[in-house]
């Protein structure tokens, strides 16, 4: 269910085959960057996204999709939960390992 | 160290391949994530904030050189080249691929090493005195006791579905370096008026939102009941405990609510009825399990050597760190080298997958081939020769791993907090960091004395706040992380909960605080006595005074 909330909200998974965390695009992709997620400016939009996501759940594409409320800041969207704005951002700590570009993608410190 | 038979093997490689089975089958869709969680939490893979976590057990904290060698080769191979070692004495990797870990399951089957029982709510790994069998104060070595239990209890039908996860710990020492009074059930091996050995047993430790210290339940069981008496605990815990709230439901609420007094009536009425010779192993089995763990052979040498004398002389790093990471070996001529994983600024209990490999080579040259983990997140070579020491500590430099820190105020516990894990409130790490930065310099360190900080990132306190001299627990408010400051609390034989010294602090000023604690500490201690002690003498108020009056 979409949440009732005033605010724009962005869907937002953990892809199934490594847990990464991704956001749905307007193109229906689901990409790293929260920035080029599509925004869903009402109740009937949010429940648009989520028919998206519980169709990347049964294309075993996606883990437990949910609507994440945002705010649209001259840096970008910002998640407005304090646990959304870390996990967005990736381990704070360990980057000589964590932000290795070793095939996997890369967190901004 | 005990080796798998053809039934350990056998059942090892047959769960390896029924989660590859199970991962095909949720990959293709066939299986979905809530048919899938409780499969994968049952082989140790969890779903964290950023990517998969794989928790690996280290059964109570022991590994041989060929099992670290494969871990650090897991780290390169499928993750990003490190692990964290754990509270459980156990190894987590944070990014593992879905489609990888039945090969990684499959890797650490080689080497006699699974994942089963990381999770869920059925008895978790088995932890022990990380210095067990070696070490000078100890009445009997736990080891075997520790692998009988992980045999009985791994798979075992009646206790895979508890009311709620299960931790066990062992020690045989006087004292208490395992925590078992934060334990689900503690056992302590000791000798009773006759002279024999026996367990004392308490129940119903813990920590999380509700800290309790295990009540004793047995002050003396014959050593040879032990499987038959907590099998008496188990039943009465999946009988009475409370299923229909996941926040009442650990054994602790249920010692609590019946009274330590009449839990106990009911465990041994529970007792009585069990057909004992049913359920404790044939002598022949224990003595089979026990012979794995049988001393080395040590070479018969005096306790004193003369090379590792002049060394300490000549060299004062040297000297430093043997002060602090050295312990008694029970044999004459060796010791107990303790390594810290708790780098100036850098991440309690990880490791680089270079660090791993080092210490692997160490403990096959110097250690008899073994190594532990121990609860407080550092790792220990227990059987090295004094005239090695040098030796050993010289590698250990080479590869970071030779701080002089160990039960100092850098030393600290910290769970990965919100940094990794997906019910962390606050981050955890970055403080520890802090703290380590701040309190870091080698003379102030060593002017403050034994110091344990320990840091959780939610209520869950799997980094052990409560049992902190100073505990530090992060919680959010308002989209900004606070932290929660405790004193008194330990983990040792004079178990105790750390108090909430009052309101929380913001994480820019959690350092400050921190340091006005020590330093209240170092400024108002009479001779040499402990914090633990200081605190428990005086009690918070010089402490409150220092902190809230200056923020």
């Amino acid at each position: 269910m979409a949440k009732k909330t005033k605010g724009p909200q962005v869907l937002t998974g953990n892809l199934l085959g490594d847990g990464m965390v991704v956001f749905l695009g307007p193109d229906g992709s689901w990409r790293n960057d929260i920035d080029t997620a599509q925004i869903a400016r009402s109740q009937e939009d949010a429940a648009t996204l989520e028919t998206e996501g519980a169709d990347a759940v049964r294309a075993s594409l996606l883990v437990d999709p949910y609507l994440v409320e945002v705010e649209e800041t001259e840096n970008g969207l910002v998640p407005v939960e304090f646990r959304e704005r870390r996990r967005i951002s990736g381990p704070s700590v360990n980057l000589e390992f964590n932000s290795r570009a070793n095939g996997q993608p890369a967190f901004a410190a | 160290m005990y080796r798998y038979d053809e039934f350990d093997a056998t059942f090892v490689r047959e769960r390896v391949k029924q989660f590859r089975d199970q991962v095909e089958r949720r990959v293709k869709g066939e299986l979905t994530e809530e048919q899938f969680r409780p499969l994968r939490l049952m082989n140790g893979l969890y779903l964290q904030l950023h990517a998969y976590m794989l928790r690996v057990a280290v059964p109570y904290g022991t590994l041989n050189s060929r099992q670290m060698n494969q871990l650090a080769m897991i780290a390169d191979k499928y993750d990003r080249g490190y692990g964290h070692f754990t509270t459980r004495q156990n190894i987590q990797y944070n990014w593992p691929r879905l489609p990888d870990v039945p090969d990684i399951l499959s890797d650490l089957a080689v080497v006699e090493m699974h994942a089963i029982q990381t999770s869920g709510n059925c008895i978790r790994n088995v932890t022990a005195d990380q210095w067990a069998g070696v070490a000078a104060d100890e009445i009997e070595d736990p080891r075997p006791y520790a692998e009988l239990m992980r045999q009985w209890s791994s798979l075992h039908p009646e206790f895979s579905f508890l009311p709620r996860k299960f931790k066990i710990a062992v020690t045989g020492a006087t004292a208490d370096r395992a925590a078992i009074a934060y334990h689900d059930i503690g056992l302590r091996l000791k000798r009773n008026a006759q002279g024999e050995i026996g367990f004392e047993v308490l129940v119903g430790g813990g920590m999380g939102r509700t800290p309790m210290l295990a009540a004793r339940v047995r002050d003396w069981l014959p050593k040879n009941e032990l499987l038959a008496y907590l099998e008496a605990i188990m039943r009465v815990y999946n009988l009475h405990g409370r299923r229909d709230n996941k926040y009442k439901a650990r054994i602790k609420i249920l010692v609590h609510e019946l009274g330590a007094e009449e839990f106990t009536r009911q465990v041994e009425d529970e007792y009585a009825r069990i057909d004992a010779p049913q359920v404790l192993p044939p002598e022949q089995e224990f003595a089979r399990i026990a012979a794995y763990f049988a001393p080395p052979a040590y070479d018969d040498m005096p306790d004193e050597d003369a090379d590792f004398k002049q060394a300490l002389a000549d060299n004062r790093e040297f000297s430093h760190w043997v002060e602090r990471s050295l312990a008694t070996h029970r044999q004459p001529g060796y010791a107990i080298v303790n390594i810290s994983l708790k780098p100036i600024g850098g991440v309690p209990g990880d490791a680089s997958s270079a660090q791993m490999r080092a210490v692997a080579e160490l403990a096959r040259t110097y250690s008899h081939d073994e190594i532990r983990v121990t609860h407080e997140q550092n790792l220990v070579l227990p059987n090295v020769r004094k005239h090695d020491v040098f030796a050993v500590w010289q590698a250990l430099k080479e590869h970071k791993l030779a701080d002089s820190n160990l039960g100092l105020v850098t030393d600290i516990i910290s769970c990965p907090g919100l940094d990794y894990c997906a019910l962390a409130t606050a981050r955890s790490i970055p403080i520890a960091q802090d703290i380590s930065k701040r309190l870091g310099d080698m003379k102030r360190q060593r002017e403050i004395g034994d110091l344990k900080i320990k840091i959780s990132g939610c209520i869950n306190a799997c980094g052990h706040h409560h049992a902190g001299h100073i505990g530090i627990l992060g919680l959010e408010k308002r989209g900004e992380e606070y932290y929660q400051i405790t004193l008194g609390g330990s983990g040792d034989e004079n178990a105790s909960v750390g108090e909430i010294i009052g309101p929380g602090f913001s994480s820019e000023t959690v350092t400050d605080a921190v340091e006005a604690i020590v330093d209240t500490y170092v400024a108002q201690r009479q001779g040499d006595e402990t914090f633990l002690s200081f605190y428990r003498r005086v009690g918070a108020e010089p402490f409150k005074e220092a902190v809230y009056a200056t923020h």
